[in-house]
């Protein structure tokens, strides 16, 4: 089979290529990450007996504990943050996680039914990883699974998400262009900070009346 | 009206404008105003933009959204309530198989062959076995639907998008994707048959269908969306550009948080905390 001996060298490197394929501990963490994640948000969010204070509490501490929100706070501030007193970083940190947590909280209750599915994981570079998932939605006319990218930072200690990109839209970047309008339309932070009051407070006081 | 300027793109919307005067009227002195001469970062954040209509996109947005919320919505939100999901989907089937034939047109343009392939193979499986579109039998055989459309293939030829565009009815878009959409209507079979033998009803009933279809699809992340956003104009453009480049790079390119570092900071290494290092 003198003849085939051409092949060694491409089997070789085919060899080589599902090596490099396999997953590294790096890409190993963040699916488990991922996957406790996705656990303890339904465990601690979906109870229909909780009251939504309590839902609200515990949605704080995971979006606290496992996602970086002080760096996507700033992200999505965008050049802004250059801009902004430290008064003013401190105060839409604060608001910032508020808006997230009262546009989030109830999304999760509506969601509680959707299932994710944990695609593979890429290393982006040697302490981000990209996580790729399915989710399926129970009631959708289209059984074609939603395509949903978590953006993972690992540091010394643990693993946070970073971004979480929807059929191609990360939520950050959207983010970011909407802070943006408002800061260009107020023009100021000053603006953006009392529009993030406004939209937090009417979102709680929609959420009490419901 | 000094700092008030349009570029070519805005010369072009107001000559087309003038051909409606409810249009051109909304197109009076509509224009975004230009950053401030010299401030770098100002101008290239209205590069990125690039929605020098602003004004009057935002004037046609709010236009759409009564239209919205006055007839499409409730008709949608009755559809998606009062049809069970097994026939919602058979509807879906039927769609996309409808569609299927300028999906493989373009994925012929485009020169795709596996994807050609695989439009191909799917419309002659589910248009006969799936029994005339309305099971979505290729897909558990493993082939997958996909989208493609015009303005699609036009961005793979390497034509720009242009100028964002809020279109009266269809919402948002851009000169590249308005011309696509256009062309996709006027060269479908399903559309062209109907225009022949004067059944044009078939071809605005499909439309209708698809459009009503597609508004119940997208329900409730809408009103998420419109409850919790700041400015929801800027989500929607946002929203609309990410998805268009996702759809253009076939779901593949990843997000274009890799591509720009202006826009996907600097994870910090090491020090445990969040704290962004370098600029935001």
């Amino acid at each position: 089979m003198r003849m085939f001996r051409f092949l060694i060298p491409v089997v070789a490197t085919l060899a080589l290529a599902v090596q490099a394929a396999a997953a590294t501990p790096l890409e190993d963490g963040a699916e488990k990450f991922l996957s406790s994640l996705a656990d303890d948000a339904i465990q601690s969010l979906t109870g229909p007996e909780k009251a939504r204070e309590d839902r609200v509490k515990e949605f704080r501490r995971l979006f606290q504990d496992r996602f970086a929100v002080q760096f996507i706070g700033q992200w999505t501030l965008g050049r802004s943050w250059r801009q902004a007193s430290e008064t003013e970083r401190k105060e839409y940190l604060v608001l910032f996680e508020n808006l997230m947590i009262a546009t989030y909280i109830d999304r999760f209750q509506n969601y509680a039914g959707e299932a994710l599915k944990i695609v593979k994981a890429v290393a982006d570079d040697d302490n981000r990883v990209t996580v790729h998932t399915d989710i399926t939605r129970p009631n959708a006319a289209d059984t074609k699974p939603v395509r949903v990218l978590w953006r993972v930072g690992k540091n010394e200690t643990s693993y946070k998400v970073l971004d979480v990109v929807v059929e191609g839209a990360s939520m950050s970047y959207t983010l970011q262009q909407e802070f943006g309008s408002i800061v260009r339309q107020t023009g100021s932070v000053a603006g953006l900070l009392e529009e993030l009051r406004k939209k937090t407070a009417a979102l709680e006081a929609a959420a009490k009346t419901n | 009206m000094k700092n008030r300027t349009c570029d070519g793109w805005a010369a072009l919307g107001r000559g087309l404008a003038a051909a409606g005067a409810v249009a051109s009227v909304l197109m009076l002195g509509a224009c975004a105003s230009l950053p401030p001469a010299g401030d770098k970062a100002a101008e290239a954040e209205y590069a990125e933009i690039n929605d020098p209509l602003e004004p009057a996109n935002r004037t046609i947005f709010a236009v759409n959204r009564a239209l919205d919320d006055a007839v499409l919505k409730p008709v949608a939100r009755a559809y998606r309530d009062g049809v069970p999901r097994w026939v919602r989907a058979r509807i879906d089937d039927a769609l996309d198989n409808l569609r299927a034939p300028i999906v493989f047109l373009n994925d012929v343009l485009q020169g795709e062959g596996t994807r050609a392939l695989t439009t191909l193979t799917r419309f002659v499986v589910n248009s006969t076995a799936g029994l005339g579109g309305l099971n979505d039998i290729a897909a558990d055989l493993g082939l997958e639907k996909h989208r493609e459309d015009f303005g699609q293939t036009l961005a793979v030829w390497g034509f720009g998008e242009g100028p964002y565009l809020m279109l009266p009815l269809f919402g948002p878009s851009n000169p590249r994707d308005a011309i696509g959409r256009a062309v996709d209507f006027l060269v479908d079979p399903f559309n062209r048959w109907a225009v022949n033998s004067n059944r044009e009803e078939a071809a605005i009933s499909r439309a209708a269908v698809a459009g009503v279809h597609l508004r119940a699809e997208i329900l409730d992340v809408t009103d998420d969306l419109e409850k919790t956003s700041l400015d929801f104009y800027a989500a929607v453009r946002s929203l609309y550009r990410q998805r268009r480049a996702d759809d253009i790079g076939n779901g593949k390119s990843g997000a274009r948080l890799s591509s720009g570092a202006e826009t996907y900071p600097e994870w910090p290494r090491g020090d445990g905390s969040n704290e962004v290092s370098g600029k935001p």
